[in-house]
């Protein structure tokens, strides 16, 4: 008997205004696992990343999200964020008024929970959070001015990015959805941010990227490649996978996304 | 002391203004022009609720002749030791002052001013005192700013003002450290009616913090306050009014500043208490490149009323006046705020900004929000908003997806909502005081 799968997809069906965009999604990620979700605009990945995070805008008409062998499509956004997940946005929200420092404090400690009296989780000492805050920034080669700046306020696509690395990197989650991290990014960024990223994984956290380029997959390499169509993984396999798409297109993958439904 | 306890007289009157001068004795030109103030009182109809600027706020029911008009005089101390403990929690530890003024109901108790500010010719003190000792400077300011006529409100100022504070910064004096200002309703059922006047003369500057607070109290008391700025050729004010009544208290402010040629004024006006409030405030652009900043914060609940009326008034050209309120609301409270731009004929070159944002955190609150402009000349820059909306949800979403609860997300959203306020008033004391009053307010 294996141990229970990290994270598992089971028959997903879900959408947004009554619109069905999820059409019986299945995935399962093991510990220690990097997976890349691939596909065209418009075929679910994004839908799959908020529902994932607990989006109140999304519906599930069917299916499980399990993580270490909780449903939770049952919990709250924030419960998910508690219980080791966390979801870098495509289009991170703009917050006026909140700095980065004060709500990444308070993230930690929300995400850390109460001292559990075990030598566990507990919160974080203000000194200890400005030595972490500042080694993860240098890190991830953030300007330390951008603790003192507003929730992704003025900030540049490539910073928004970045600033969401940060936050995963402060909230050490054991797993992260990456959407679309890599656009908007320079190619120095993308390197910096990939370097981040992979020091994290070796950390024990393991990951789905969701991406259609090829090019973030050179600095981060998933074992594991699938391919998201019409609301479905129309295909599975391993990082050849992602060099077939990037050299044939996604349009030879139709025929079997049609037989399929 | 004659240990002569007479029956409180309840309401105002003629009389009542008389006898208050008598009890004060106060020479004859300044009781003429309270009984005067009174005769122009009487010939202001009471504001109704047709009248545009009362439009959204109902005074009906304001305690008028209910409350004792003034209480007898209070002995002065002579050491902040000897203030009652109440009064001494107020007071900030560890935080440095140029001076200090505090009025209990009627009676100013307690002045005191650091020598190194007297010796450069700055007058602090109580206004009966300043009457008393500096006539001459008094008249030439007093109903300058805000004439006896102003409104209903400001002509019973006129005629029952009482206690008070009178800040002098004579020419070319900076003095950096804030002085403070502490105006203590104690005896609920009383009336607290101070008059504060700033003078900042040609290329002084000063600061000014006034916080206004009760003792717990079911009687209704009322509060009528003026508030007159002098800022003078290249000078500097800030005011700083911190209003936290308690919730029996009916509370009118008129506050107006006159600035002078590159003078600059910077108001912070922040509503916290009283059951209901009325605060008007205007900022005067007499002088040609002037700066009027007018900063605000509101924050209601329960079933508060808090109504703020401004104006920005560009006389002259090339004055720029910026105003910035935000409020939220709670529970069943109910805001209004209503201001206008007013831009006379010569005042080519304006540029003014006002906005006015509300954050709506209950169902049952409501606030309206009526921007105005008035343009006169025709090179100008006015830009005016006002918006009333709810906390985003996708805001909310966002920080829970981090493990933040709803709660806390809230709370976040709401200071970061001040914080762009409170952020431009380089004061920390009244940062934090402002920080921790939104944190007790949002309380969720």
């Amino acid at each position: 008997m294996s141990e229970t799968p990290l994270f598992q997809v089971e028959n997903l069906h879900a959408g947004i205004e009554g619109e069905e965009i999820l059409k019986g999604v299945n995935l399962t990620i093991n510990r220690g696992e990097i997976h890349a979700l691939m596909g065209p605009n418009g075929s679910g990945k994004s839908t799959l990343a908020y529902i994932v995070a607990g989006h109140p805008n999304y519906e599930v008409f069917e299916g499980r999200v399990l993580f270490k062998g909780e449903n939770v499509l049952e919990l709250g956004a924030e419960e998910r964020a508690q219980l080791g997940m966390f979801l870098a946005f495509q289009y991170p929200t703009t917050i006026p008024g909140v700095s980065m420092a004060n709500f990444l404090r308070l993230a930690v400690n929300s995400v850390r929970g109460e001292d559990d009296g075990e030598g566990g989780k507990k919160r974080i000492a203000p000194r200890e959070f400005r030595r972490m805050l500042r080694e993860k920034m240098k890190m991830l080669n953030i300007d330390e001015s951008f603790a003192t700046r507003y929730l992704n306020e003025g900030f540049s696509g490539g910073e928004k990015k970045r600033a969401e690395i940060l936050q995963m990197a402060m909230l050490e989650p054991e797993f992260a959805i990456m959407d679309e991290t890599d656009s908007g990014l320079d190619i120095d960024a993308l390197h910096t941010v990939s370097e981040g990223v992979n020091k994290l994984y070796d950390n024990n956290m393991s990951m789905l990227l969701i991406t259609h380029y090829q090019r973030l997959l050179n600095h981060i390499k998933p074992q594991f490649v699938h391919v998201l169509m019409g609301g479905r993984i129309v295909r599975s396999g391993g990082p050849e996978l992602a060099e077939e798409l990037e050299a044939k297109g996604y349009d030879w993958l139709k025929e079997v996304a049609g037989a399929a439904s | 002391m004659e240990a002569s306890v007479q029956e409180a007289t309840k309401g105002f009157s003629r009389r009542a203004a008389e006898e208050l001068s008598l009890r004060r004795g106060e020479p004859d030109w300044v009781r003429e022009l309270r009984l005067s103030a009174w005769d122009t009182y009487e010939s202001i109809p009471m504001p109704k609720r047709t009248d545009e600027e009362w439009r959204r706020t109902d005074i009906r029911r304001v305690p008028i002749d209910k409350v004792q008009p003034f209480t007898e005089l209070k002995n002065k101390v002579t050491s902040q030791s000897e203030l009652s403990s109440d009064i001494q929690s107020l007071i900030p530890t560890d935080v440095e002052i140029s001076g200090m003024n505090v009025q209990v109901d009627s009676s100013v108790v307690f002045t005191t001013v650091e020598e190194s500010v007297k010796s450069q010719g700055v007058i602090f003190s109580d206004l009966p005192t300043a009457l008393q000792e500096h006539p001459d400077l008094v008249k030439k300011y007093l109903f300058g700013a805000v004439p006896v006529d102003d409104n209903k409100f400001a002509a019973l100022n006129a005629a029952f003002w009482s206690g008070g504070t009178f800040l002098y910064v004579p020419e070319g004096v900076h003095i950096e450290v804030p002085f403070r200002s502490i105006l203590r309703n104690q005896t609920p059922g009383a009336s607290v009616f101070s008059r504060t006047l700033i003078v900042a003369e040609e290329e002084a500057s000063v600061v000014l913090v006034d916080h206004w607070n009760s003792a717990e109290g079911e009687d209704l008391s009322l509060s009528c306050n003026v508030v007159e700025v002098h800022a003078e050729e290249a000078s500097q004010v800030r005011y700083i009014q911190l209003q936290d009544w308690g919730r029996n208290m009916w509370s009118f402010n008129t506050q107006k500043g006159n600035c002078g040629q590159d003078a600059q004024l910077n108001f912070l006006n922040v509503a916290l208490g009283a059951k209901f409030s009325r605060s008007n405030i205007s900022g005067m652009l007499n002088g040609a490149g002037s700066l009027a900043e007018m900063l605000g914060i509101y924050f209601a609940d329960e079933t508060q009323h808090i109504d703020h009326l401004t104006r920005q008034e560009h006389v002259s050209p090339y004055a720029t006046s910026d105003l910035l309120i935000k409020g939220a609301l709670k529970d069943r409270s109910r805001t209004v705020y209503s201001g206008l731009i007013k831009v006379h004929p010569h005042a080519q070159r304006t540029d003014a900004y006002q906005s006015n944002r509300n954050l709506v955190l209950s169902r049952n609150a409501r606030a309206d929000t009526i921007p105005n402009l008035e343009i006169g000349a025709n090179d100008v820059r006015c830009t005016h908003g006002a918006t009333v909306s709810q906390v985003e949800e996708e805001y909310i979403f966002y920080l829970m997806s981090r493990g933040i609860n709803r709660t806390e997300a809230v709370k976040l959203i709401v200071d970061g909502f001040f914080d762009e306020v409170i952020e431009r008033v380089p004061v920390d004391e009244v940062q934090e005081f402002v920080r921790q009053a939104i944190a007790r307010k949002i309380g969720l």
